[in-house]
C-alpha cells in the first residue's frame, strides 16, 4: 500500500455486497481503501464482468475476479482477470511505471 | 436480530467458499486505452464514490471481488 500511495494511486474494491456487509468485511480484513457496493450490478454490467456461479442448484451472477488500472486521464492501462488478479503485484507495477513516466 | 445477523454471516462464511464455480473466465471486452466507464457507488461508509472524481488526481486500481468474506 505504501508503494501505491507513493505513486498517486488509490484502490477501490467493488462487489455486489451491501455497504453493511462491506463495512463488516473491511473491519475483518483491515483494509483502509473503500469497498464499493454494486448491488444493482450496473458497473459489473458496464465492465462486462458478470460471471454465472452455481450454488446448491441456484444460479447467481456475481463479479469475475478482475483488476483494472485506470490512469489519471480516465483511461484503462491494465486489465487482469481470473486467479492471477488476486495478486496485485502487476497492477502495482503498472501504477509505479505510470507515476515515473509523469516525472 | 443481531444474533440472527451474526448467525447468517457465519453460515454464509462457511458455505460460500465451497460453492461450485464454473472455470470459464467472464472476459471483458474493455482494453488498454479505452475510457473506463464512469460510475458512482456507495462505499462501506455509505458515501458516494465517483470514478471521474479522481480524474487528473489519482491513478485508480479497480479490484473487483466475488463476495465479501469468501477470500475472493
Amino acid at each position: 500500500m505504501a508503494k501505491l500511495e507513493a505513486s498517486d494511486t488509490i484502490v477501490l474494491g467493488i462487489s455486489i455486497d451491501s455497504p453493511a456487509a462491506n463495512a463488516a468485511f473491511a473491519k475483518q480484513i483491515g483494509v483502509t481503501f473503500p469497498l464499493l457496493s454494486d448491488m444493482n450490478k450496473e458497473v459489473l454490467t458496464a465492465y462486462q464482468i458478470l460471471k454465472p456461479y452455481d450454488v446448491k442448484g441456484g444460479k447467481y451472477e456475481w463479479a469475475q475476479r478482475t483488476t483494472i488500472v485506470v490512469d489519471k486521464e480516465g483511461k484503462i492501462q491494465h486489465v487482469e482477470q481470473g486467479d492471477s488478479a488476486v495478486n496485485p503485484n502487476s497492477a502495482v507495477s503498472v501504477c509505479t511505471t505510470l507515476h515515473k513516466s509523469k516525472d | 436480530m443481531k444474533q440472527i445477523a451474526v448467525l447468517l454471516l457465519l453460515t454464509f462464511g462457511v458455505h460460500f467458499p465451497t460453492m461450485a464455480q464454473e472455470d470459464a473466465v467472464a472476459e471483458t471486452n474493455l482494453k488498454v486505452g479505452d475510457v473506463a466507464p464512469d460510475f458512482t457507488l456507495l462505499s462501506d461508509k455509505w458515501e458516494k464514490v465517483k470514478l471521474s472524481d479522481f480524474r487528473d488526481k489519482k491513478n485508480v486500481i479497480l479490484a473487483f471481488y466475488v463476495l465479501a468474506f469468501t477470500g475472493g
